[in-house]
């Protein structure tokens, strides 16, 4: 772990989304209308297909969990598609399989749809731009039919952290304060939290991390811009100065560099699965219902002949 | 063919920091010892701490874009 360097005083070194502490007021981070304008300008581009590689990995990563649960769902519902990354990858698996699809423009904090309407939600590579998380995460849940399935991938935890931590500190030896340049995420312990809020159950949380590497710092600020992932909060500053853009992209490569020259970008993607209850799914035992004894562990492999003798018998 | 504006213009000038930034390796590597070393040791990153090595990388970047724009 990096030994940061503490400021004596002034603002948190890394903001964390604080979720734990507001009830039912929303949180307003995010600058909602400038992303939308940011994402049309990606896909604006002529080569935005360049800067797909990211999602296409994050979506083929969703499709090999959705194909891991032993199930059909009839509808699924894909929260900020984009390209359709993960339909794309969905249907790769079984050649032929046509998915018809049906696009809707519609924002993901306001899910313009009814109650227990699909079997299957999936997210992937679109939850750290909601202001309301919990909020989203409350309509996802409703949303689903009962012992529906929600899928999802986000971008969380210590991504982008080498980018972070140069301009942090290019900013504090030129200028001598900083100011936020890469977006809060959500941490992985706050995730189940999360999930748990909106009321899923037989929650799964893992951590993914991928690191690409790039020629320099300005690159990976250019495919983030690309990507439509460039700043939006609130809070963000308008203005880099040149002088701390080449602090921070000789410190990038000091700091970070690898031995061939690149440097090398971290992006920590967090894949939930989260169940809406239903009477089938596997409630924990009442207390005292045990019939087996941690005694009996060390005689284990006795215990698991037996079984095998009693389920042989015809 | 899209007018040229002071974003187009700007971002052109951007794409040639790399290539200017690869010429002065050596005094990027020095800035950036320099403030690694702070992060490591007692004392805590205040401005200017490393303007010295920061003047010297920012002078090799200047005269090597006065040279690329010829």
């Amino acid at each position: 772990m990096l030994p940061f360097p503490r400021a004596r005083s002034g603002p948190l070194l890394r903001s964390v989304r604080c979720l734990s502490s507001r009830q039912g007021g929303a949180m307003n981070v995010f600058d909602r209308s400038m992303k939308r304008k940011q994402k049309q300008w990606a896909s604006s581009l002529l080569d935005s297909d360049k800067y797909d590689y990211l999602r296409d990995e994050a979506g083929s990563r969703v499709a090999d969990r959705v194909y891991d649960v032993s199930r059909t769902f009839p509808l699924a519902l894909d929260v900020g598609c984009g390209k359709s990354h993960v339909a794309e990858h969905l249907s790769k698996v079984e050649p032929k399989c046509e998915i018809p699809g049906h696009c809707v423009l519609a924002d993901e904090e306001f899910l313009p749809f009814k109650e227990n309407t699909f079997d299957l939600v999936l997210s992937s590579m679109s939850l750290h731009w909601i202001n309301d998380l919990p909020g989203a995460l409350r309509q996802i849940y409703q949303v689903l039919k009962p012992d529906g399935v929600f899928i999802g991938a986000m971008v969380g935890g210590e991504t982008l952290y080498e980018l972070r931590c140069s301009l942090q500190l290019a900013e504090l030896e030129r200028e001598g304060g900083f100011a936020p340049h890469i977006s809060p995420y959500t941490a992985v312990t706050d995730l189940g939290n999360l999930l748990g809020r909106a009321g899923f159950n037989m929650l799964t949380v893992d951590i993914d991390e991928v690191q690409v590497n790039y020629p320099g710092m300005l690159e990976v600020m250019s495919d983030l811009q690309g990507m439509g992932e460039s700043n939006c909060a609130w809070t963000r500053k308008s203005l880099l100065h040149r002088d701390t853009i080449l602090a921070a992209a000789a410190i990038y490569k000091e700091m970070y560099g690898n031995e061939d020259g690149s440097v090398p970008a971290t992006f920590q993607i967090l894949y939930m699965i989260g169940w809406k209850p239903h009477e089938s799914q596997a409630k924990p035992a009442k207390r005292g219902s045990a019939n087996v004894s941690f005694a009996n562990l060390s005689k284990i492999s006795k215990l698991q002949t037996v079984h095998q003798k009693t389920n042989e018998k015809p | 063919m899209s007018s040229s504006n002071v974003w187009t213009r700007s971002r052109a000038r951007m794409k040639l920091f790399p290539e200017l930034l690869a010429q002065c390796s050596g005094e990027a590597a020095a800035y950036g010892k320099c403030v690694a070393s702070t992060t490591t040791g007692k004392q805590e990153l205040t401005k200017n701490m490393c303007v010295k090595e920061f003047e010297a990388l920012k002078s090799c970047f200047q005269s090597a874009a006065k040279k690329g724009v010829k």
